[in-house]
């Protein structure tokens, strides 16, 4: 009798789980078809010297990968240079991301309440466009001789400037479009961060006479620090993922200046057809991006740590 | 003293609120240029002679720019990825955060961790694969590859483990069953978040550009970011009267999604943000 309850019971915990299962079931699919199998394809792939147009695809082992390392090949120079142009896009754009951000929040924090909406918004629209609309934007706005701004330098007794044709004018060009582009996203986080900031914090320090300059050292950046260390992974991530704007703006001209790596990565897959070679370009970003985000994640929580 | 400051503030403000303006504003005012005035023509913000040229051209050469199909594959791709990626993550994070699904220990951390791997990894091998299936240029390529992002499952899946149970003990000892509760209980308490990750998944498709121009190779199965891109390297590359109308085009639907979903939008941002 028991025996049978117990039986009953564990039959119905299995129709319980089964029918919770079912409940998963959908995404787990698609998540297996379409980022768990390519995942393991592209390691596949990568193993293999795989032209597009040849028949047969060989396995190679980590000969892709050795051929990225060894001096002087094309593969080696291409993802080098890549990475090199990439690197350099993040070191621009990740401090301006991360400061124009937090200081357009505190402009925004500062003004009359009922204006923070509407200029919050006015900011963040060009978050919504897409990069090719932005690139077009601002290739025609950059252009040498009949962009906007030329014309107002020429108008004002200037020579035209090359922006996209020439370094470091095509670097500036491009930082320029992606802050635009983007500053709205990291704003928003920083202007929810500084309104959790707590307001006795400042109150205290007030009656204290601490300036304006000391709340903001004092109190402000060490509350928000956990806040911009998020920010400045994300958009040193993004950063990373650069493709469109050069893309679209510059083609990576001047000279190669500015082929990121991940238009290395297309070119060296649909140009050259070397999909086996691209796949290892692409593996070794992916596990530069991840250590990179790794890193910066335990610097942030040592720190924490280190402060308690 | 604090009204000065205040004004000192907003002065500043609306000269950033103009330099934001300025591309868009110039976009808009170029479209309505005749080529010759959009080249020559000076400092001439308001144009000279306001022609509609640029879009009845855009408009009505549907051969060479098919706009109305490209703007309806990116609604038709935007909008059925998005419905996709609300329903199976909204039962993926409820599955999770609150029934007895089996391996949840394993599955969770799996689908987290993903979180972490750039696309850069996957958008080759995703190639190959639509490829040997024969599936490249059509909507199954342009809107599955979405699908699988584990952001939704995290974004909901905090939701709902704050989500107060006595709602649903109450519909089960009513005698509703577990998928009853799902659709009448907890989807229409959620009502909020939902929108939240609707609107961030369909600007993420609607606006993505490297993976359609890879999945898709005839004209008409462009999306329209890829459309532009086209168009910029091809026939109105000198031509930015045009390409400003197309851009124009292409802009007002997400514009209006972005100003209608901004608060859901704001919130997305900085729940995950926090985290």
């Amino acid at each position: 009798m028991a025996k049978s309850l117990s039986k009953e019971r564990q039959k119905q915990q299995r129709i319980s789980k089964f029918t919770s299962f079912l409940f998963v079931l959908p995404y787990l699919t698609l998540f297996s078809l379409f980022l768990l199998f390519p995942l393991i394809y592209g390691i596949y792939i990568s193993f293999h010297d795989y032209n597009l147009l040849a028949v047969t695809h060989n396995f190679i082992g980590l000969e892709n990968y050795v051929d990225i390392f060894t001096p002087d090949t094309s593969l080696n120079t291409q993802f080098f240079r890549g990475l090199k142009n990439t690197l350099q896009f993040v070191v621009y754009s990740v401090p301006l991301l991360v400061i124009v951000g937090l200081s357009l929040a505190l402009l925004l924090n500062n003004l009359p309440k009922r204006l923070t909406g509407f200029f919050r918004t006015l900011y963040f629209i060009p978050y919504a466009i897409s990069v090719s609309v932005v690139s077009v934007i601002f290739l025609w706005i950059l252009d040498t001789n009949s962009g906007l701004i030329n014309k107002y330098i020429m108008e004002w007794g200037g020579t035209a400037i090359p922006w996209l044709t020439r370094q470091p004018y095509a670097w500036i060009a491009i930082v320029i479009a992606t802050l635009w582009w983007t500053i709205g996203f990291n704003m928003i986080i920083f202007i929810n961060a500084l309104n959790e900031v707590p307001d006795d914090l400042y109150e205290a320090a007030s009656i204290d006479g601490a300036s304006a300059w000391d709340k903001f050292r004092h109190i402000t950046i060490p509350t928000i620090k956990p806040i911009t260390l998020f920010v400045t992974i994300t958009s040193t991530i993004a950063s990373f993922n650069i493709y469109g704007q050069p893309h679209l703006m510059t083609r990576g001209g001047p000279g190669n200046s500015t082929e990121v790596l991940l238009m290395g990565i297309v070119r060296r897959a649909f140009e050259q057809r070397e999909l086996g070679q691209a796949s290892a370009m692409a593996i070794l970003m992916s596990l530069l991006m991840i250590t990179v985000s790794v890193v910066q994640f335990r610097l942030a929580n040592g720190k924490k740590r280190g402060e308690s | 003293m604090r009204k000065k400051k205040e004004i000192v503030l907003t002065i500043l403000a609306i000269i950033i609120a103009l330099i934001f303006m300025v591309p868009l504003f110039w976009m808009i005012m170029t479209s309505f240029k005749n080529d010759f005035e959009a080249i020559a023509g000076g400092l001439n913000w308001i144009p000279k002679e306001f022609t509609f040229e640029n879009y009845i051209y855009t408009l009505q050469q549907t051969t060479e720019v098919p706009v109305f199909r490209w703007l309806f594959n990116s609604l038709f791709v935007g909008i059925a990825g998005t419905l996709i990626i609300v329903t199976v993550d909204a039962m993926a994070a409820y599955g999770i955060a609150r029934l007895d699904v089996p391996f949840k220990k394993f599955l969770f951390p799996m689908f987290i961790s993903t979180l972490m791997i750039p696309f850069v990894i996957t958008f080759l091998p995703l190639y190959m694969q639509f490829s040997n299936m024969n599936l490249l240029n059509t909507y199954g390529a342009l809107i599955f590859p979405y699908t699988a992002n584990a952001f939704g499952v995290f974004l909901l899946y905090q939701f709902f483990k704050s989500f107060p149970k006595e709602l649903e003990e109450a519909a089960y000892l009513d005698g509703a069953n577990k998928w009853k509760i799902f659709i009448k209980v907890v989807l229409p308490s959620s009502k909020s978040i939902i929108w939240t990750l609707a609107i961030f998944s369909f600007m993420q498709i609607y606006n993505d550009f490297l993976w359609p121009l890879v999945a898709t190779r005839s004209p008409e199965m462009r999306t329209l970011t890829t459309g532009i891109a086209v168009m910029q390297q091809g026939s109105f590359v000198s031509s930015y009267g045009k390409l400003m109308a197309l851009t124009t085009l292409a802009t007002i639907p997400i514009l209006i999604v972005f100003l209608i979903g901004q608060k859901q939008l704001i919130k997305g941002i900085t729940q995950t943000g926090i985290k």
